[in-house]
């Protein structure tokens, strides 16, 4: 039976009539329409579907979607300023070189999201730990490291959150 | 380098803040109003004939819209080799049997996905179970089961296009075989040269399929528009014309009827050029439905039904000379293609052209064989054919040195080709910086230091390091459909420009690199230009973001049509500025002026509207167009390895310092070093981003990475089970631009998107031996295979 659900989405509230089956991703993606958030393999294994829920990045093709009300999600969409300038992160990530074809880069970018907020300066050593639920077969993460170590220095600069 | 203002930058890539943002749409975000959702019913049988398809419980089911078999089909038959001597044998559908688990026997298309879903459930299939083959040596056998088991007539390749061959092979297997392919080349006398040899040493080295794991998902959305007639699709392509080629010739539709949509692609590694079923399909069930219908693969369809990189079975044989110049060398290669053809022919061809650019051999033979089997189909895959070849002769080399108690770079030095040889086909290498990337790589890995280091250390403790390294070339663009690229540069009253481009940006970045070549060549910004691509419509034709071509082929059409739009808009400001001799004109930085007097210039803008005014309302449209390779028309033939196959070869020197834990037989890439030629950088940041993504596929494939297949069956259909590598496994990496002019490529630009994956292999291999005396000739190089080779299991 479906329920009429709120979901917080990127500081937005969304009335949406879910199936307790319901995975988040596809919520996100098909009943919301926000398809920046990436559904790799549905299984759980690349990362690529990555949403910040209350600030902790979650794996939103294993999660169901009614689990998440009264929690706030972010998804890549909420990441960006209200005038459209990119997030620190996310400006790392251009400038780095640390996008190619670009599947996983709304997954990680949130992943590095989350890291940030609890460490702001990671060691090399840390970042790897934390992206390594996120896959990329593009870069070899060499340059998704230096952007996340340079978006650290940025954000810690500048104060951004 | 300094000479440029916008090529050989660094620059962002142009569309890095739109897939930043989640802003890019890639072919899985198409949703069309009205939209159906297919699915296929797939075999679970290796090896079957098909006796009776009843869809008719299917049909009923609320929600279903539609049901595709093997008796929809027209009778037509695709394949990415279609030539009288290897007829195209594949259908979208099985008509008569089924050759692999995973092979398509059906599709449905309905409201939702789980409708569809519970609809495949509903269709009965009566299948006669036939004895199956899943090994190249049990497929070759006199008494194997045959897996394609009828007469197919080839058509020539690209002939109903128009390219008009004068001499072509007509010559046909004389009888029904497991063999689909064969390649045999020659030159200079081998028994000879063996004959001549104070060394000769052979190995035969086994190498297991791989996957791409592209992040997106296959997937296919297409549309029938009753109002254009016209079928409209969007897919997750390296190649928009190639593919549209093969659409049409399915669907038996004119191609100007089939319109390609742009999406953005989430990772392509080879993986994404070869038709497939599901995208057929989806067209079908379109026509059929009058609906629009997305198809969007499951992971494990990925894993199983798309392609995968061809095991093999190479034997190397060579013989040298005392001060190890190589003097003869014999290699067979026996590639699995699997169920169908695939690129097998091709594979087998290319590990040949791919590798013989490397060494000077003066006497050499090559015989490459491929094979079905029931396995899953093998086509391109990153340097395609590369990785295995270039694994085996150089893990071969290795070998070879330490037997003759030389150090391996010494020989190969001794033996690289340099700028200026001519190759045995008789194209010529105008850039070739190998024996600066070994060098480069030497240095990095210091190789002179830690070599001797490692002989003089006591081999005792659980973890023990060594070195290896490994040599790899490809091409820049070859010969094939639709054998050229066109660029048109369309100027807006502003100054700013327009380019169109039939290439695809699967992940390299050929947006931006092209964008640089435009910027470049015609005096403008970055910021001025604006890319239409991905659209069959829209742009013009290309040869698609596959063998590398897009720099050197596309790059080098954009330039010209640059060059075009130039000329116009200088010509546009002759009476402007009251000189008539275009020669005396320069334009820059969005100005024409004098030559002699910078001073006196007119904008862009101004220049633009008077050729508007002057030429009967003519604005500027610059157009340019390449061939894949301009010395010839043809492509090569692939089992006689004739005829010219690319006009630059890209080369890489590859090193790896690893790190062996005896105890468990974990191999760690410690430090991974690539010294890749790529003539000139046009971008620096996109070419080191190339040269990390190969160099980790490479060492993925070289220690983790194997399609696990059991009589057909694939166990590790999952990027937990299937270990490519992770943000942990990354090395610490030394790269190097070996800067060359290649003077056939956009400012001595070529090829750097492929070539790198092939020689991590090799080093790795060659690393672990140095480390702990083991030699390891089956890739991946597993901590069982280590502890076996070091006799603790």
């Amino acid at each position: 039976m479906k329920q009429l659900i709120s979901l917080e989405i990127n500081d937005r509230v969304y009335d949406l009539p879910l199936d307790p089956r319901d995975l988040l991703v596809d919520v996100i993606r098909k009943k919301v329409g926000l398809t920046g958030t990436k559904k790799g393999c549905g299984q759980g294994d690349c990362g690529a579907c990555t949403v910040l829920v209350d600030g902790k990045p979650i794996l939103s093709c294993l999660t169901l979607a009614i689990t998440c009300r009264g929690k706030k999600i972010t998804t890549i969409e909420g990441l960006t300023g209200d005038t459209g300038e990119l997030h620190p992160i996310q400006q790392a990530f251009v400038d780095y070189g640390a996008v190619q074809c670009g599947f996983c880069t709304p997954g990680m970018i949130l992943t590095a999201k989350a890291l940030l907020d609890r460490i702001a300066r990671p060691t090399e050593e840390e970042i790897k730990r934390s992206i390594s639920g996120n896959i990329c077969r593009c870069t070899g993460y060499k340059k998704i490291i230096e952007a996340i170590e340079a978006a650290g220095n940025t954000i810690s600069a500048e104060g951004v959150k | 380098m300094s000479e440029y203002n916008v090529v050989g930058k660094g620059l962002p890539r142009v569309d890095g803040p739109a897939k930043a943002t989640g802003k890019a749409r890639f072919t899985v975000d198409v949703n069309l109003s009205g939209m159906l959702y297919g699915k296929i019913l797939r075999s679970p049988y290796p090896h079957a004939r098909i006796l009776n398809v009843d869809t008719s419980e299917a049909e009923k089911l609320p929600g279903v819209r539609g049901v595709i078999t093997g008796e929809d089909l027209k009778d037509v038959r695709y394949a990415f080799v279609d030539t009288p001597r290897y007829p195209a044998d594949e259908q979208p559908l099985a008509v008569d049997k089924v050759r692999y688990i995973g092979d398509e026997v059906a599709a449905v298309a309905a409201d939702s996905e789980s409708i569809a879903e519970e609809a495949l459930s509903l269709i009965k299939v009566e299948y006669q179970v036939l004895p199956p083959v899943f090994t190249a040596e049990e497929a070759m056998q006199d008494d194997a089961p045959l897996i394609h088991d009828e007469e197919l007539e080839g058509t020539s390749a690209w002939e109903e296009w128009g390219v008009a061959q004068k001499k072509r092979s007509t010559e046909k297997q004389s009888e029904l075989s497991n063999i689909s392919g064969n390649t045999f080349i020659n030159y200079g006398d081998v028994q000879e040269g063996f004959a001549a040899a104070d060394y000769i040493r052979e190995d035969t080295f086994e190498l297991k399929a791989t996957a791409h794991c592209q992040m997106e998902p296959h997937a296919a959305v297409a549309s029938f528009d009753e109002i254009d007639e016209k079928l409209h699709v969007w897919i997750s392509t390296m190649g928009i014309f190639l593919k549209r080629f093969f659409l049409s010739k399915t669907l038996q539709m004119p191609t100007s009827k089939i319109r390609v949509h742009h999406t953005y692609v989430g990772g392509a590694f080879g993986g994404k050029i070869d038709l497939f079923s599901y995208e057929y399909c989806a067209a079908c069930l379109a026509l059929k439905t009058g609906r629009p219908v997305k198809i969007e693969l499951e992971r494990e369809e990925v894993f199983m039904t798309t392609r995968q990189r061809h095991p093999m079975n190479i034997t190397v044989k060579t013989g040298v000379k005392k001060d190890g110049t190589i003097i003869a060398q014999d290699i067979k290669v026996i590639a699995d293609n699997g169920a169908y053809r695939g690129s097998g022919p091709v594979v087998i061809f290319l590990c040949h052209g791919f590798s013989f650019p490397i060494y000077n051999i003066p006497n050499y033979r090559y015989e490459g064989i491929s094979v079905y089997t029931n396995n899953p189909i093998r086509g391109p895959q990153r340097g395609h054919g590369a990785p295995q070849i270039r694994f085996s002769i150089d893990s071969h080399i290795d070998l070879l040195a330490r037997d003759m108690g030389m150090d391996p770079v010494e020989i190969m030095l001794k033996n690289v080709r340099e700028q200026g040889d001519a190759l045995p086909n008789g194209d010529v290498l105008n850039s070739c910086g190998l024996t600066e990337c070994i060098e480069g790589a030497m240095e990095a890995i210091n190789w002179q230091d830690k070599r001797q280091q490692s002989k003089s250390e006591l081999k005792n403790g659980r973890y023990q390091r060594g070195l290896g390294v490994s040599l790899c070339s490809m091409f820049s663009g070859a010969m094939y459909y639709p054998f050229a690229s066109a660029a048109i540069v369309k100027m807006h009253d502003d100054g700013s420009a327009t380019l169109f481009t039939g290439a695809q940006d699967i992940g390299q970045g050929s947006y931006t690199t092209l964008s640089q070549v435009l910027a470049e060549v015609l005096g403008i910004g970055m910021e001025d230009v604006h890319v239409v691509a991905g659209d069959t419509d829209l742009c013009p034709i290309d040869l698609g973001s596959f063998l590398s071509g897009t720099a050197l082929v596309t790059g080098s059409a954009v330039r010209l049509a640059a060059l075009d739009a130039k000329k116009q808009i200088i010509e546009g400001a002759t009476d402007l500025l009251g000189v008539d001799d275009l020669e005396e004109l320069e334009a820059e930085d969005k100005k024409v002026f004098l030559k002699e007097d910078p001073e006196r210039f007119v904008s862009y803008q101004q220049a633009i509207q008077a050729s508007v005014l002057k030429r009967g309302g003519n604005p500027v449209i610059g157009t340019g167009s390449y061939k894949g390779y301009e010395k010839t028309d043809r492509y090569p033939s692939l089992a006689k390895g004739k005829g010219l196959f690319t006009g630059a070869y890209g080369f890489a020197a590859q090193a790896a310092e690893v790190e062996v834990d005896t105890w468990t037989g974990r191999v760690k890439l410690v430090k991974a070093v690539t010294f890749h030629d790529c003539g000139y950088p046009l971008n620096k940041t996109i070419v080191e981003g190339q040269i990390h993504g190969c160099a980790s596929m490479g060492a993925g494939q070289a220690l983790s990475e194997e399609v696990y297949l059991e009589e057909g069956q694939l166990f590790n259909a999952s990027f937990l089970q299937y270990r490519l590598p992770i943000s942990l496994d990354t090395p610490e990496a030394a790269d190097g631009i070996v800067a060359t002019h290649e003077p056939s490529g956009p400012f001595g630009a070529k090829e750097v998107g492929e070539g790198s994956v092939a020689g991590m292999l090799g080093a790795v291999a060659n690393a672990v031996h140095d480390a702990i005396g083991v030699r390891i000739k089956s890739l991946p190089i597993t901590p069982e295979k280590v502890l076996r080779g070091l006799g603790r299991i």
